[in-house]
């Protein structure tokens, strides 16, 4: 019963802590909308943010569009007449604003990549030879820094069990497409021992991890992670324990 | 011998430049060495030394542009209800939690909860009174994290006046169950369509397997739980 009860609090944490990850940025709204104005020919309006969607409308030269909100590489706009339809990331880039200097935003490329605030990914991998799930949240602080948290889950024969980091994370070549990691930091590791011939009990220990890794830009906001952290667990025992975590993971950045 | 000439002009060039430059000074210096010339020349002098006084003075402050944050809509959250297969279990009521993030117009990133409950096995029924899991052991939770990926964007339309725009997804990733006793790493695919009435609302209809290894029964197998569902959710 008491195991059963559990395990929904584990899941819905890990879910609140990527919800609250990707919530924060977006909290901060201004109401008041940004008016652009058209230099090329025309702007195309989609139906939809995506470049599926078909244009149903075009904005003429000159003319201006206010920026509602921004949606993945789209821009919802609403023309002086009223219309309301989507724009792309590479024709918003041709629009100036009421002063004629360009637009400029976040573009979410390899410039991005090596100087952005937040990341989001997920691993798949080993802990202590057991199944590992887990995922992970990061802010920067500067390009090379960044403070990050992580939530596991390790399945395995003898041990189930959850796994929780927080630490720095440094970057030593943030600008490259390849770059190694170095990461500490401290943790938690609840441990359920799976009863078959002794019954020994859960156990909820402090950890400390020193690893490294290394991270690969794909595309767009994409890029991938391999990781391995070695974690010294302090039990209450006579002797420390030592785990190692390998992992795997996708992740993007925003 | 014409690389030598070169040099040659290039040197004179050379020495001539910086000795150009002081001519302004020698200019100034003429007119500093005639001070009594007349206060007419004197002042003729010095205009020639200062801007000429302007006709008009611009009474017009420079707009300043002040570039509103603009607001991100890629967070998706949203709740489902459907049904639930599992496997040697019956089919049961599921409910749960959705939660997305939009990374570009194709990919998704998406983390969900549900919860159902497993029935009677046929075995149970048949043999009376054996209950295989207790009343807590039959409840199946679990949670995954999942790729999406938006592919045959298009509208749906209701009647003449109303065009939504819609999409089918695929999804797939791993996560864990936690059904029966045990926690099982579990893999998750499937595939949904998505209805966007507004800007901030989608309506989706989603099936998904949920594939772990147990050995509940006595052999070790792969289970298949598939599920399909209608959920709501809300961009933020």
């Amino acid at each position: 019963m008491h195991r059963a009860r559990r395990r929904p609090r584990a899941a819905l944490l890990t879910v609140a802590a990527l919800l609250l990850g990707a919530l924060l940025p977006a909290v901060a709204g201004a109401r008041e909308y940004l008016q652009l104005f058209v230099t090329e020919p025309y702007l195309e309006l989609h139906t939809g943010p995506g470049r599926g969607y078909p244009v149903f409308h075009a904005v003429p030269r000159d003319q201006s569009v206010d920026v509602l909100f921004r949606r993945t590489d789209w821009f919802k706009v609403r023309t002086e007449r009223g219309v309301e339809g989507w724009a792309s990331q590479a024709d918003m880039l041709k629009t100036v604003l009421a002063d004629g200097s360009p637009f400029k935003f976040e573009l979410g490329d390899q410039a991005g990549f090596s100087a952005h605030r937040y990341e989001l990914g997920v691993f798949g991998g080993e802990y202590g030879g057991a199944n590992l799930l887990s995922a992970y949240w990061s802010v920067s602080l500067n390009p090379q820094l960044a403070v990050e948290a992580a939530a596991g889950q390790f399945l395995g024969r003898f041990a189930n069990g959850e796994t929780g980091d927080l630490g720095f994370t440094h970057v030593i070549s943030p600008e490259s497409r390849w770059s190694p990691l170095l990461m500490l930091g401290v943790g938690i590791a609840h441990t359920e021992p799976k009863a078959t011939l002794v019954t020994p009990s859960n156990r909820t220990e402090q950890t400390a991890y020193a690893g490294g890794g290394i991270r690969y830009y794909l595309t767009r906001r994409f890029f991938l992670r391999l990781e391995y952290k070695a974690h010294y667990i302090f039990t209450k025992r006579n002797e420390n324990e030592e785990e190692d975590e390998w992992k795997l993971g996708f992740a993007f950045f925003y | 011998m014409e690389t030598r000439i070169r040099v040659l002009l290039l040197t004179a060039a050379l020495a001539v430049l910086p000795g150009c430059a002081t001519v302004r000074g020698w200019f100034h210096h003429g007119h500093k060495s005639a001070p009594a010339a007349g206060a007419d020349a004197g002042s003729a002098a010095a205009s020639d030394d200062t801007t000429p006084p302007r006709v008009i003075e611009p009474q017009v402050e420079r707009r300043q542009i002040k570039v509103p944050r603009i607001r991100s809509s890629n967070v998706e959250l949203g709740l489902f209800y459907g049904a639930l297969s599992i496997e040697d279990f019956g089919t049961n009521p599921v409910y749960g939690v959705t939660a997305a993030y939009h990374i570009t117009e194709d990919f998704f990133f998406q983390g969900e909860a549900g919860r159902s409950r497993g029935g009677r096995t046929s075995f149970e029924t048949l043999s009376g009174n054996i209950q295989l899991l207790t009343e807590a052991e039959r409840r199946f939770t679990y949670y995954d994290l999942s790729l999406g990926y938006n592919f045959l964007p298009g509208e749906a339309f209701i009647g003449r006046g109303v065009a939504m725009t819609s999409a089918f997804y695929l999804l797939g990733g791993f996560g864990a169950t936690d059904f029966a006793g045990d926690t099982k790493f579990t893999v998750n695919f499937g595939g949904g369509y998505r209805v966007v009435p507004a800007d901030w609302l989608a309506l989706h209809v989603t099936v998904q397997d949920h594939v772990f290894q147990t050995s509940l029964l006595g052999v070790t197998k792969l289970t298949n739980n598939i599920e399909a569902r209608m959920g709501a959710t809300v961009f933020f």
